[in-house]
């Protein structure tokens, strides 16, 4: 036993530390991670559509409709950066930066010069989108780990950028009284119609990849994921399609930023830490990479996942890591992918490992 | 009309000569075959051609374009398609998808259009998938366009690369060691496939390290050794050739 470390060490550190190393085993071999799955719409999703709708009203609990709210807000982020992650197989580990970049531009936007949240909510996706295409330039030539590192360093300075510039953002106080969202007059004041707006919200970008993923430019990305050469070798301008899912994916941070803003009506700089990128990327890859409803399961799991888990306070991280852990072990491909076969797979072994016990002497 | 010449092309990797002043030209709807020991420097020239490296002196030129510093995907753009020496289908998406991909240039569509779905984005779409399941078709891959590509056995990839390459509607296609890995059938109807393609119209450069398909179907070859041309004619002359037998047979002997 080490004593003298005891003290400098804390349970939070799990929290950083096994995701990372999780997700180095993960990102290298990521051909096999990417499987086909039908691009058509089904009837099936339209069921789907409907338990959304009804979901909040069978079930009238606030807490419920508020975590519901944060889920939505999560799967837009996350939904934003399978795009890069799990189509172009691209690595991020400074998504939370853009969803900062987001929630500023409607904090400071409503607050200090008093647009209606409508117009800041499109102006959050805006700025992501330039900030995205400004750092992209030059940090999307690197590959793997060296993209991962550049976008963690983006991520950090963006932290240090907003919580020393207090004339601006207000610096580690943030800022509050960040008004409700709301459409001609019409306000999102209580969490059931916020619920609405977020899924409302997340469905219409849903579709907006849905669509995308189908055309020639999400062959693009998985041509890209799959062999640049190659994708190069069919006329495929590489760096033009990694730039351009990297501008698309910090818009959909910068849209799920502004909601974020709206809804919890304060900005501080804490919550845009390495600490959610990290959320985000395993959300993202425990709900399925290359497949649109993995990250909307994934962050509904973990934002759930968490909530119960802060009952038990301080054990709460060591749980949480030991959970992350067990679904990568026995669902690699994601919760959201192959989950009926990876179900039988396991239940099969089970039974043949009971077999196969019983049979010894 | 020569459709490619390079000229005097010298590529160096740290002091190691791979190419050294090749000079040669493809004729506008002929087939050329490029052959020559291991290490000849055969790959580094396609690599060179279609623009993945850059050579340290000498020009290449396409329709009489000067296209030595162009980037791939601009090279490709030109009408130059090109298959590896290794499998590079894209075994992320479905066989169909892979040609369809093959098609991006040719569709339309921006991020937004395609985003909304919009009308013309559709029909694009409807249409490459049109198109691209002939292509399979006409490859005989089409029972399985469905499945993704990474399920396929090692030949039908090859093939399917191959109809990739096709998809973008080259000038001049380079085959980089199409028959290898190939079984005998498959490497007699894939010579059928190229020797119908040059009947069309297309060019092909055609690098293969064995001198068989290549000396049956090939209207011109050039020997590469140790990154010099040293024999270049009609298939028939450059068998015979004494510089030829010698850079293979001195093959031989390291090998034994």
């Amino acid at each position: 036993m080490v004593k003298s470390n005891q003290k400098e060490f804390r349970k939070r550190d799990f929290f950083y530390l096994v995701p990372l190393w999780l997700l180095s085993l993960i990102v290298p071999d990521a051909d096999d991670l990417y499987s086909y799955r039908s691009k058509e719409f089904k009837r099936r999703e339209l069921y789907y559509l409907g338990a959304l709708l009804l979901l909040p009203l069978i079930w009238p609990d606030p807490h419920l409709h508020h975590l519901m709210v944060l889920a939505g807000i999560y799967a837009i982020l996350a939904l934003g950066l399978s795009l890069f992650l799990g189509y172009a197989g691209q690595i991020s580990l400074g998504h939370a930066a853009f969803f900062g970049i987001g929630t500023y531009t409607t904090a400071i936007l409503t607050t200090r010069y008093a647009f209606p949240p409508f117009l800041a909510f499109w102006a959050s996706a805006f700025v992501a989108a330039i900030v995205a295409y400004l750092i992209g330039r030059p940090i999307l030539k690197l590959k793997g780990y060296f993209l991962a590192l550049a976008t963690l360093g983006f991520g950090e300075i963006f932290l240090v950028i907003v919580s020393e510039s207090q004339s601006l953002t207000g610096g580690v106080i943030g800022i509050f009284g960040i008004p409700w969202f709301s459409i001609g007059g019409f306000s999102f004041d209580t969490y059931l119609k916020q619920y609405y707006l977020t899924w409302g919200v997340l469905l219409g970008l849903f579709l907006f990849s849905k669509n995308l993923v189908r055309s020639k430019l999400g062959r693009a990305l998985l041509a890209v994921a799959s062999g640049e050469d190659a994708a190069a070798s069919i006329g495929i301008n590489v760096a033009q399609v990694k730039i351009g899912v990297f501008v698309t994916s910090a818009a959909f941070a910068g849209f799920a930023g502004s909601l974020f803003a709206c809804i919890m009506s304060t900005a501080n700089p804490e919550a845009f830490g390495l600490n959610l990128s990290v959320l985000i990327v395993m959300m993202v890859i425990l709900g399925g990479m290359g497949n649109l409803y993995g990250p909307v399961f994934g962050s509904v799991l973990l934002t759930y996942l968490m909530d119960i888990l802060s009952r038990y306070q301080e054990w709460s991280l060591p749980i949480y890591g030991v959970i992350l852990i067990l679904l990568l072990i026995f669902f690699p491909d994601g919760i959201g992918t192959r989950l009926g076969i990876r179900l039988i797979y396991l239940i099969g072994y089970w039974a043949k490992k009971k077999k196969r016990d019983e049979g010894k002497p | 009309m020569s459709i490619l010449i390079v000229e005097e092309i010298t590529k160096e990797y740290d002091g190691l000569r791979a190419l050294e002043r090749v000079s040669l030209q493809v004729e506008k709807g002929t087939i050329k075959g490029l052959t020559g020991p291991n290490g000849a420097g055969k790959s580094t020239l396609f690599h060179l051609i279609s623009g993945m490296e850059r050579p340290d002196f000498g020009k290449i030129y396409f329709k009489g374009k000067e296209i030595t510093f162009l980037k791939p995907h601009e090279i490709s753009a030109l009408g130059v398609g090109r298959t590896f020496q290794t499998v590079q289908s894209f075994g992320n998406m479905t066989v169909v998808e892979n040609i369809m991909a093959g098609m991006h240039l040719r569709l339309r569509g921006g991020l937004i259009s395609s985003g909304l779905w919009l009308p013309w984005v559709r029909r694009t779409e409807k249409e490459a998938l049109k198109e691209a399941k002939e292509i399979l078709d006409h490859l005989g891959l089409l029972g399985r366009w469905k499945s993704p590509a990474s399920q396929l056995p090692f030949g039908k990839q090859k093939l399917l690369e191959f109809g990739r390459a096709l998809a973008t509607k080259p000038e001049l296609i380079l085959l980089d060691e199409p028959a290898s890995g190939l079984t005998p059938a498959e490497v007699q109807q894939l010579s059928g496939r190229i020797c119908q393609l040059k009947k069309d119209g297309t060019t092909l450069f055609v690098v293969e390290h064995h001198m068989g398909m290549v000396m049956e179907i090939a209207d011109e070859v050039a020997v590469l050794d140790n990154g010099k041309l040293i024999a270049e004619g009609p298939p028939d002359v450059v068998r015979s050739d004494s510089k030829v037998i010698e850079a293979y047979l001195k093959g031989k002997k390291a090998n034994a």
